[in-house]
């Protein structure tokens, strides 16, 4: 290291990393993970195979209402995490998989084994050589990147034949030992990871890297030297007007959608809805809503305030009633998901900024008041239609019901007669 | 509390198989499968001295069931009338508890993936009727009751009427099912069908005598090491972070 710094004064500034895509697909991937921990310790029941205190294996059920409902969970969430990661194995294999996992993330070369030998025995005190220049991730860091690309795999088909029941008893019986046994493998990598990117204090800037994609200059100097030479020397190039010696790998497709400035064309987000919709019905055996997840909130709400009254009136007895979890629906969650999508998709388009939609002739005040009462009369209109426009129409629509029909077909009848009367508004 | 209990005269059965397809209709049993079969001993002994008996065999709801701790998911559990059961929500066809069973009573349903077996007509019980063998029984052979209920035809026959369990020397998981005979009958078919040694397969027993022990020293071993440079950095001091 030493060496290195002669040549070079210390240099300052920051270098970008991580691509937003890994960063979302990384903490994604952590979250899931908590979570499947969480419920996957909890399902597994047996005095025989139980490992996790009883206890806890009560409280979380409880949290979940039944074992069905926690067992339910864990497959949606296993099967979210495994699409997740098809997609972005489909949309980016070019760039990800190739540039980024087998050359990047899991090859390990001469330095890396001698980085490994010399790390071991200077944590057993017996040498104190320097450690070989790394590349963008260390030989430790790649290690547990090739145990996790090893496993994943793995648990991901064993959770399938689980959740599906793809084959005989005996190859069901073993794919639950499968699936444990690789988790566990991860679970004490994760031991070692987890400490390093956010306890550890030297790896600080990488775990910050996580986050805002730049490492400071003088990081990726000290314990990423292969790296930060290769960056150099691209930049070099570059600004000596040289072609690079590797042309800068073509942004993947998905990449490219997801950071469109635009809106996405209709068809291609019509064509969305309808996968996520078939998605939906696929995994939760309900298609998409929107007025009754809001009901739910309300229902928990009057759950909080007025329970006596809540689980006696005809209407909100259909949600409140004692020992069920009011916000345990598909709905309450989709809704979630609805704004934190949104949320998400303006930023990356860079779109994200406080503005009210409104027509020339109004004020912000008048706008706001008429979308609360425009609000108001369809979310009251949607619970006596049973269903508002995404749950009774486009999840209805999709599975042929009549009275979906109907409602659309009013539904556009009255925005054409009403849109008229209140076109001031808008024009 | 019912301690719900089921009584077979073997004397009065003629092994016409009535219970079995009243059984398969009322639940669907997919072919080739039963909750309740009907097996005969053949004939048993020196001629002219030979007996024989029909096992009309299901699930015995035992006392002990050995099906209920190798069930991962907990899916198998006794409901708090005694009845063993099986919520399909959470089977995942592993079959652990069909191999566990002395009486192999539980098979895989092909159709469901999921495993099935006799619940005594749970859902009959709970319309007040009784279950399908039971009423459908040509010799009227079956009697189906609460055993805390002394008024009861079962209390009558296995507290007075000498109705045994089926067991086995080595095999006493308390079953609940009972057998009643003048002429020796239970003890033939106890003779001839003794139960087995519950069995956890090859994968579960890997799983938990091997896997569970080798993956928790696993975890335990990294999280030690782990805690342990925890310390050791924070013996040493912040003064190399920003080296
Ligand atoms: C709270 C939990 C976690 C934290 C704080 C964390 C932190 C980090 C950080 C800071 C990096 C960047 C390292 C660098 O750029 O030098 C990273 C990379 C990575 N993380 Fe995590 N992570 C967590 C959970 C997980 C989980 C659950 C997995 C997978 C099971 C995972 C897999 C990876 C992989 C494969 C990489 C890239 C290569 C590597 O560093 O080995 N992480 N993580």
């Amino acid at each position: 290291m030493s060496s290195a710094v002669q040549m070079h004064s210390t240099p300052t500034g920051m270098i970008k990393k991580h691509h937003v895509a890994i960063i979302l697909l990384h903490w994604f991937n952590a979250i899931t993970w908590l979570l499947e921990l969480t419920t996957g310790a909890a399902l597994i029941q047996s005095e025989h195979f139980r490992f996790a205190p009883l206890w806890f294996v009560t409280m979380i059920t409880e949290v979940f209402g039944s074992r069905a409902n926690l067992l339910r969970f864990h497959i949606a969430a296993g099967l979210t995490w495994i699409t997740v990661f098809a997609v972005y194995g489909i949309f980016g294999w070019q760039t990800y998989f190739h540039q980024e996992v087998l050359e990047r993330e899991v090859a390990l070369d001469r330095d890396d084994f001698n980085w490994l030998r010399i790390r071991l025995l200077r944590i057993l005190g017996r040498s104190n050589e320097p450690l070989p220049p790394q590349g963008i991730y260390n030989a430790g860091q790649k290690m547990f990147a090739v145990m996790v690309y090893i496993m994943f795999p793995i648990i991901m088909v064993t959770g399938l034949i689980m959740a599906f029941h793809w084959g005989s008893m005996t190859v069901v019986g073993w794919a639950v030992v499968i699936h444990f046994a690789t988790v566990a493998v991860v679970v004490s990598g994760l031991m070692v990871h987890v400490y390093m990117g956010a306890v550890f204090p030297e790896e600080k800037p990488a775990f910050f890297s996580m986050i805002t994609g730049m490492v400071p200059e003088e990081f990726a100097y000290k314990h990423h030297h292969k790296w930060w030479k290769e960056v150099k020397m691209l930049e070099e190039l570059h600004a000596a007007g040289q072609p690079e010696p590797r042309p800068a790998p073509a942004p993947s497709r998905l990449l490219t959608a997801l950071r469109m400035k635009e809106y996405w064309p209709g068809y291609w987000a019509g064509l969305g809805l309808g996968l996520t919709l078939l998605a939906t019905f696929l995994i939760v055996g309900q298609g998409l809503g929107a007025s009754g997840g809001f009901t739910r909130y309300l229902a928990f709400i009057l759950s909080l305030v007025a329970p006596g009254y809540a689980s006696a009136h005809p209407y909100w007895s259909n949600y409140v009633q004692p020992g069920q979890p009011v916000l345990m629906d598909f709905l309450v969650f989709e809704l979630i998901g609805v704004a934190l999508g949104g949320l998400l998709s303006g930023w990356l388009a860079g779109r994200l900024k406080w503005t009210t939609d409104k027509g020339p002739r109004i004020s912000p005040k008048t706008r706001w008041m008429l979308a609360f009462l425009g609000g108001a009369i369809s979310g009251v209109g949607a619970r006596m239609a049973r269903g508002c426009t995404s749950g009774l129409a486009l999840s209805g629509g999709s599975v042929l019901s009549a009275g979906a029909f109907v409602f659309m077909l009013a539904v556009f009848a009255a925005g054409f007669v009403g849109a008229f009367f209140l076109r001031r508004i808008w024009l | 509390m019912a301690r719900y209990a089921m009584v077979t005269d073997l004397t009065r059965c003629v092994g016409c198989q009535a219970c079995t397809a009243a059984c398969n209709a009322e639940w669907d049993v997919p072919p080739g499968q039963a909750r309740t079969r009907v097996l005969p001993t053949g004939a048993v002994g020196k001629f002219p001295h030979l007996r024989s008996a029909f096992y009309v065999a299901q699930c015995n709801h035992c006392d002990d069931a050995p099906c209920l701790s190798p069930c991962p998911s907990g899916a198998t559990f006794r409901a708090e009338n005694g009845i063993v059961k099986i919520d399909r929500n959470l089977c995942i066809g592993c079959g652990f508890c069909v191999q566990a069973c002395p009486y192999e009573a539980r098979y895989l349903n092909p159709a469901t993936k999921k495993v099935d077996k006799c619940d005594f007509c749970s859902a009959r019980l709970e319309r007040g009727r009784q279950p399908a063998c039971v009423t459908t029984c040509t010799g009227h052979a079956k009697y189906f009751g609460d055993l805390e209920d002394p008024g009861s035809d079962v209390y009558r026959l296995v507290y007075s009427g000498g109705a045994q369990r089926i067991e086995s020397d080595d095999v006493k998981v308390g079953p609940n099912v009972y057998y009643a005979g003048r002429r020796g009958e239970p003890e033939l078919v106890a003779q001839m069908f003794p139960p087995r040694q519950p069995q956890l397969p090859s994968s579960g027993q890997w799983w938990s005598k091997v896997v569970k022990p080798l993956a928790l020293a696993m975890v335990g071993a990294t999280f030690a090491g782990q805690a342990i440079a925890f310390f050791t950095q924070l013996r040493k001091g912040e003064g190399q972070f920003d080296e």
